[in-house]
């Protein structure tokens, strides 16, 4: 069995990383980073500065860790870096690429980098560059090219060789609300139509929410939490929301009438999150709203959104 | 024959329809072979080619390397029209192939200092370098694959025009006798391009790899080539300081030992260093300059 062969048939969780700790000479980055990346598309959720990029390039096995252990496709990245790196694909942060080189030249260059036989090589950096959407402006240097299409440019190159996993940092950077919603979609269907693992990096909650099945939160220099979007989420199962087809005013004094009664309530605008361990409070939530004769467009459990999550974790 | 009308056409009726394929376009995934680190150094070396002979690039980009190198031919391609046409015993006024290099020193450390630096400067400065070290590449493989690219392009004005020469001569009857001398000729000349191409390619990598500026790195080493040359001579000639200190004329170095390989009297070999110690300073010069490289690049921090 060649290594590729071992790496893609290697166990489900694509990257482990448990007690993970790296420095740079006095200055501590990553003090106990544990998580594990299960296939899918996962989010590496933190603030700026927080060691995301440092912690891509360990994946990558470009930096060697200070403590604790990191496996990627069941691999240490420091010693098999060159096998692990042939089935990752990588789009960086930075926006400067080569400006007087064509688009489909430096996607071909990097599909050949990664093991591509020449031909195969040039076909699939002019498909990769179609499916990034980008298949009319193949042929422009990239110095041309708008912030929007580097970052496409960037997502065909990291896919061209068809990678195991992608890694993905900051890549809505720079783009306006309907680029990053266009470029969240594409990262989506790369994932689901053609089985791509993708490891998103970013800082904006809202985008990783919206696309990713799992999520790494860090910050100070620790795991603040890891594990399925549904699982964290799920983990502040303890409530209802209830959504109110009512003027906020209106809506506002509930919170007052469901403390009344003991229930903790939070209301925002139309929106009312009603804490309670048992199912009794629908009954006590659906009450409450038939007395103040408002009307009740949806009701349902309280879901934690992963900025409560984030808020929580970081105490 | 019913007439073909786009009614009528059919796959068979279409002329050359046989040889008529559909491809399926799009992106899918790929199980095909891999060809690993040697492939992925094939194709920065042909990158790096590509990209410091302007291929691919306006037009701009190609003036001065394509100048350069055909600079370095004129003189090859004068001699052996000259043998061709004038009636006359011309290794009397021709040079030899050690003193080829005379005619051509200018162009050899101009092509070094406006190669290296638009290899390895231009990938850090565009970010080229962060993409080149998330691919299979290491920083070993990857200064290799950039090291190759340069000494390629230096065997080009280093070993073109000496062997268009001895290919030129040998078919005018004008070249070694017999098939040994011949093969002695070409091993000589083989040495002599590699011990220029090998000491100029690392000596201009080491600049690269100290500044990110292309200019500086280019002006740098155009200036310490024939600059070494100067100051040394001065030192020995005008101020009679130790010969040893010609070692340190890069201009003078390996085209010392290039006449020792080509067992050349007068010139450049009537010096009174003795070849072991002109051998032992050219490794002295290349390694310290590939040290000085794998340093820099050792501890360089790489933008993600």
């Amino acid at each position: 069995m060649t290594g590729q062969e071992r790496l893609v048939t290697g166990p489900s969780t694509l990257v482990a990383a448990s007690g993970v700790q790296k420095s740079y000479g006095d200055v501590p980055v990553l003090q106990q980073v544990d998580f594990e990346i299960a296939p899918g598309i996962t989010g590496l959720l933190g603030s700026n500065g927080t060691g995301k990029t440092t912690l891509l390039g360990m994946i990558l096995g470009l930096h060697p860790i200070d403590g604790g252990t990191l496996l990627v496709y069941g691999q240490d990245p420091w010693h098999a870096g060159t096998e692990v790196r042939m089935l990752t694909g990588y789009a960086p942060e930075h926006h400067t690429l080569p400006p007087e080189l064509r688009a489909d030249e430096f996607v071909r260059h990097v599909a050949e980098l990664h093991g591509l036989p020449g031909e195969e090589a040039t076909t699939r950096a002019s498909d990769a560059l179609w499916l990034v959407g980008l298949g009319e402006e193949r042929f422009r240097p990239m110095g041309t090219m708008s912030t929007g299409q580097r970052q496409r440019v960037k997502l065909a190159q990291a896919i061209v060789h068809d990678p195991h996993l992608i890694l993905l940092d900051e890549p809505t950077d720079g783009l306006d609300p309907v680029q990053r919603d266009s470029m969240l979609d594409l990262i989506k269907h790369i994932s689901t139509d053609f089985g791509i693992n993708v490891l998103l990096s970013s800082h904006l909650l809202d985008e990783v929410e919206r696309i990713c099945d799992g999520v790494v939160i860090i910050g100070e220099g620790r795991t603040l939490a890891s594990g399925s979007l549904d699982e964290l989420r799920g983990s502040g199962d303890t409530g209802v929301t209830i959504e109110l087809d009512a003027a906020p005013e209106a809506v506002a004094s509930l919170g007052d009438t469901f403390a009344r009664l003991g229930y903790s309530a939070q209301v925002s605008g139309r929106r009312v999150m009603v804490e309670g361990d048992d199912d009794s409070v629908f009954d006590i939530a659906r009450d409450v709203c038939a007395e103040a004769d408002l009307g009740i467009l949806r009701l349902g459990r309280r879901r934690l959104s992963l900025e409560d999550v984030f808020l929580e974790r970081l105490g | 024959m019913e007439p073909l009308t786009p009614q009528t056409a059919t796959a068979a009726t279409l002329p050359g329809v046989d040889e008529a394929r559909i491809y399926d376009r799009g992106y899918r995934r790929y199980d095909g072979d891999r060809t690993g680190i040697a492939g992925a150094q094939r194709s920065l070396v042909r990158h790096s080619l590509r990209h410091a002979l302007g291929l691919g690039r306006a037009t701009r980009y190609k003036v001065i390397p394509v100048l350069v190198v055909l600079m370095a031919y004129v003189p090859a391609t004068v001699f052996v029209g000259a043998a061709a046409l004038i009636p006359i015993n011309t290794e009397d006024f021709l040079p030899n192939y050690a003193e080829y290099y005379g005619f051509v020193a200018a162009t050899i450390y101009l092509l070094a200092g406006f190669v290296s630096p638009e290899l390895l400067c231009s990938d850090r400065r565009t970010g080229l370098l962060g993409v080149y070290l998330a691919a299979p590449l290491t920083r070993p493989t990857y200064l290799i694959g950039k090291a190759i690219a340069v000494l390629l392009l230096l065997l080009l004005v280093t070993l073109g025009p000496p062997l268009l020469m001895l290919i030129a001569f040998s078919l005018q009857n004008m070249g070694p006798d017999g098939f040994v001398e011949w093969i002695e000729v070409f091993g000589q000349i083989i040495v002599s391009s590699l011990v220029l191409g090998v000491m100029y390619t690392a000596l201009s990598l080491a600049v690269a790899a100290t500044t990110d500026r292309i200019t500086v790195a280019t002006a740098t080493t155009m200036a310490l080539i024939p600059g070494s040359g100067i100051i040394t001579d001065i030192m020995t000639t005008e101020a009679g300081i130790d010969p040893n200190v010609r070692l340190a004329n890069l201009l003078f170095l390996p085209r010392a030992l290039i006449f020792r390989i080509h067992d050349v009297s007068g010139g450049w070999s009537s010096v009174e260093n003795p070849t072991w110690t002109l051998w032992l300073a050219w490794a002295a010069w290349t390694l310290g300059s590939i040290a000085w490289v794998w340093y820099r690049y050792r501890r360089l921090l790489v933008r993600r």
